[in-house]
């Protein structure tokens, strides 16, 4: 036992040191990438209209931080995702769960949920802006809908998928109505609703970017939006680099954790 | 007995036997409901639109000819890009999936550009290539890859190792074993990769035809939403639904079905 | 038909996260002359499955030779057919299509090769099968394609590990006769790999006792042929050869 700790200790910061050895040499290949930009565009000397400079990016970068409207498109935009992501998967969990109970119902349903879940997201753009006007409310509801539909069509699946006979041995064990659905159906469907959280959440992000080109004064896809019209295209590109950052830390803090802590974690998926 | 049960009964016995009821009849509730808010002006007419004004307009225009080209508008555009988008993703994925150096040298750049998302790179391709084809066409290419190439790396690793090694085995020169191992192993992945990139590829498209727009049903939304006809935006939505319901149920789900299905490769629902 | 001759063979695998090396293969010697069938048993992680995999051309030697025919073996050929525990049917070809596949990579025209899969099916008695996928078959029919598949390529030298392993106790009997039988019609050249020394005493002309990576015994069978489980279960030979083999491997 003594010896197994000690031998753990001593690993201990060789292991460490080779995640970090392991990380740098995973993203050597974009930090290569990144070190070639600036060559390429002094070498070929590019019309910083058709693509900026690193210079030029970090200064809108410093910029638009001094001046704050990084930020407050940053928040304009997580706000309408957490809003709208909040509020698609409190109704649609127990709305999908209650439409899965029955297998009747929910065989009736499937072919209608499924061809909104095809629908959700950007095509509602237009109807959303002329019932909720161009702002908050129409984005929102765009993100809404993306995920309430998909949510609810997967948690649907994912209920019906459970096996009769794991409902019947929950019963015979003794649970009531409310232990089936805590015990039974939800872990059951889980799996099902991280992925539809996460196809959801990727349309919706979509939607966001989409919508707020069109609807809004303020947010990212609008900051890039409005750049173009005066073709500060450093200003974009900074933009596509926080969206892809964002979408990024939204994916490995939020998504994958729930994927691994659920579906991984009882084998019904396995993840490369 | 109970006369509703007796009802469903035979509802059950009627679907099983003809499948495209059951995904028919479940509308019919929806269409009344639609029909009787639209009648009672629960919402203005003007915002909520009743389904006879949309079949109108849906005769309407297509007594102009404007629904059916702006249809083949868009069904070219997307069929453009998801063709593009598999002939750049399925090698890709082949590749990346089988060398491991050539994942090491993309994986982290691929996930990188997948991040940042299609439609976000409208603005720049504005300025690159003005409103047109070829920025449409990019931005759909750009999301059908990314599902095809991670879905096609994920099918080539599934192919369990003793296969390629049997075709070699069995006097396979290294091509063969990619012919006739690699991608049919892969294939059920593959056309799962498609269909979620042809998922986000459609709405894509939608949203260039959008904000892009010179033609295409979503361009025909959103000009619609200019002039405040929601009829025509409702039109735009129905229209888009069922032709992806129909391509998703009769060409990929089928696809799906005759090769993972009967090789036992997936086992789906 | 050809010779195998094995040569000092060696192999250390590098395992690239932990840093370590583990030597599976030490030092293995082993002739098989033309048309002789060899077992080879061994505890597990005695290095079995990595020496025929080498044999196979699957994996790279880190040290010594070997030679099917007289020549090195580089890479994986047809001249060694393979028989994988796994089965490693092709689950998107037809059994037909899976039997005739050696066939059809040396060139063989369509018609041909199905009369030369139709035939080795018949070998097996899996005619009616043949229009079937694989995942459509049971364990057992499943691996007597995998064998029949090696068989119709009209290999030299016949390599197997532990093919019959997953199959249940009657099912592996009947197997195990059939391969006896077809052996003795065709002479083929055998590397038999397996855990159960039954089998490998009531295959073999030879059996080869393998530990941590060496060639502890190496045990002729003289059991007379052609042999079948009812007669040979009563042999006094084959208890005695069974209960050495046992006592090898548990020792080993
Ligand atoms: N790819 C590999 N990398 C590292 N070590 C390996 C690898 N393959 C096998 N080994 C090691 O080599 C040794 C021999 O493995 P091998 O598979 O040849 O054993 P075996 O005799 O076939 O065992 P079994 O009877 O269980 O199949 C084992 O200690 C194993 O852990
Ligand atoms: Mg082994």
């Amino acid at each position: 036992m003594a010896t197994a700790e000690l031998g753990a200790a001593r690993l201990g910061p060789s292991r460490a040191m080779r995640r970090v050895v392991g990380a740098v040499t995973f993203l050597l290949p974009l930090l290569c990438l990144f070190l070639l930009w600036p060559v390429v565009t002094t070498a070929f000397d590019v019309n910083p209209r058709v693509f900026p400079g690193v210079g030029m990016v970090w200064a809108a970068l410093v910029e638009s931080v001094r001046d704050g409207s990084l930020f407050a498109h940053i928040g304009a935009s997580l706000g309408r995702v957490l809003v709208g992501t909040a509020l698609g998967i409190l109704v649609a969990v127990p709305l999908g769960i209650a439409m899965g109970v029955s297998s009747g119902i929910s065989t009736f349903l499937t072919p209608l949920f499924r061809f909104f879940s095809v629908l959700a997201g950007i095509a509602w753009i237009p109807i959303a802006t002329l019932w909720f006007g161009y702002g908050f409310g129409a984005i929102t509801f765009v993100i809404f809908n993306a995920v309430f539909f998909i949510v609810t069509y997967n948690t649907l699946l994912g209920v019906s998928a459970i096996p009769m006979r794991l409902r019947h041995a929950a019963a015979s064990l003794g649970a009531g109505r409310r232990a089936m659905l805590t015990e039974v159906l939800l872990p059951g469907a889980l799996p099902n609703i991280v992925t539809g959280i996460r196809t959801g959440l990727g349309f919706a992000w979509r939607g966001l970017i989409a919508a707020e080109m069109i609807a809004t004064n303020v947010g990212l896809g609008y900051m890039l939006f409005v750049a173009r019209d005066f073709y500060r295209t450093e200003v974009i590109v900074l933009g596509m680099i926080v969206i892809g950052a964002l979408w990024l830390l939204i994916d490995r803090l939020l998504l994958a954790p729930l994927e691994r802590a659920t579906i991984e974690r009882w084998g019904l998926v396995t993840r490369s | 007995m109970n006369p509703a049960l007796q009802a469903w009964g035979y509802y059950a016995r009627w679907t099983a036997r003809w499948p495209g009821v059951a995904a028919l009849v479940p509308f019919i509730p929806v269409v009344a409901i639609w029909w009787l808010v639209a009648s009672l002006e629960v919402f203005p007419r003007a915002f909520f639109p009743g389904p006879a004004e949309v079949v109108r307009g849906f005769v309407d225009l297509t007594y102009k000819g404007i629904l059916p080209a702006y249809l083949e508008d868009s069904v070219g555009r997307l069929l453009l890009g998801a063709g593009f988008g598999m002939a750049i993703g399925i090698p890709l994925g082949i590749l990346v999936g089988l060398s491991q150096t050539a994942y090491r040298a993309t994986w982290p750049i691929i996930l990188f550009f997948q991040a940042i998302g299609d439609i976000a790179w409208l603005p720049i391709l504005l300025i690159w290539f003005g409103f047109g084809l070829t920025t449409m066409t990019f931005v759909i290419v750009y999301t059908v890859v990314f599902p095809v190439v991670f879905n096609t790396v994920l099918g080539v690793r599934s192919v369990p190792r003793d296969l390629p090694r049997a075709a070699l085995s069995l006097g396979a020169p290294r091509w063969r074993v990619l012919t006739e191992v690699i991608l049919p192993g892969a294939l059920p992945n593959i056309v799962t990769g498609l269909r979620n990139g042809l998922g986000y590829g459609w709405r894509a498209l939608i949203a260039a035809e959008i904000i892009v727009g010179t033609s295409g049903i979503g361009f025909l939304m959103f000009d619609a939403r200019r002039a405040g006809s929601a009829t025509e935006i409702v039109l735009g939505m129905i229209v888009l639904g069922l032709l992806w319901y129909a391509v998703d149920a009769w060409i990929l789900a089928p696809i799906e079905r005759a090769t993972g299905q009967r090789w036992g490769l997936v086992t789906r629902t | 038909m050809k010779s195998l001759e094995i040569r000092n063979l060696q192999k250390t695998y590098f395992d690239p996260y932990a840093g370590t090396k583990v030597t599976a293969v030490q030092d293995v010697s082993l002739d098989i002359r033309e048309g002789e069938f060899v077992s080879v048993v061994g505890p597990s992680g005695c290095g079995k499955t990595t020496i025929l995999n080498m044999v196979a051309g699957f994996l790279p030697a880190t040290g010594g030779e070997i030679r099917v025919g007289g020549r090195p073996v580089k890479g994986p050929g047809a001249d060694r057919g393979v028989v994988f525990q796994s089965f490693a049917l092709f689950p998107w070809k037809t059994v037909l299509d899976n039997v005739g596949f050696g066939p059809k990579m040396r060139g063989v025209p369509k018609a041909e090769r199905d009369r030369i899969a139709r035939e080795y099916l018949a070998l097996a008695g899996l005619s009616h099968a043949a229009d079937r996928y694989p995942n459509e078959l049971s364990g057992g029919m499943q691996q007597r394609v995998g064998v029949v598949r090696a068989l119709a390529n009209d290999p030299d030298v016949l390599l197997m590990d532990e093919p019959f392993a997953s199959v249940d106790a009657q099912t592996r009997m009947t197997l195990q006769e059939e391969l006896t039988r077809i052996w003795q019609e065709k002479q083929h050249t055998v590397l038999f790999i397996t855990h159960d020394v039954g089998e490998a005493v009531f295959l073999a002309d030879r059996v080869v006792v393998l530990s941590k990576g060496r060639v502890m015994r190496d045990i002729p069978v003289t059991l007379p042929r052609p042999r079948v489980w009812d007669e040979v279960t009563e042999d006094e030979d084959f208890k005695r050869l069974s209960a050495e083999v046992l006592h090898m491997v548990r020792a080993a």
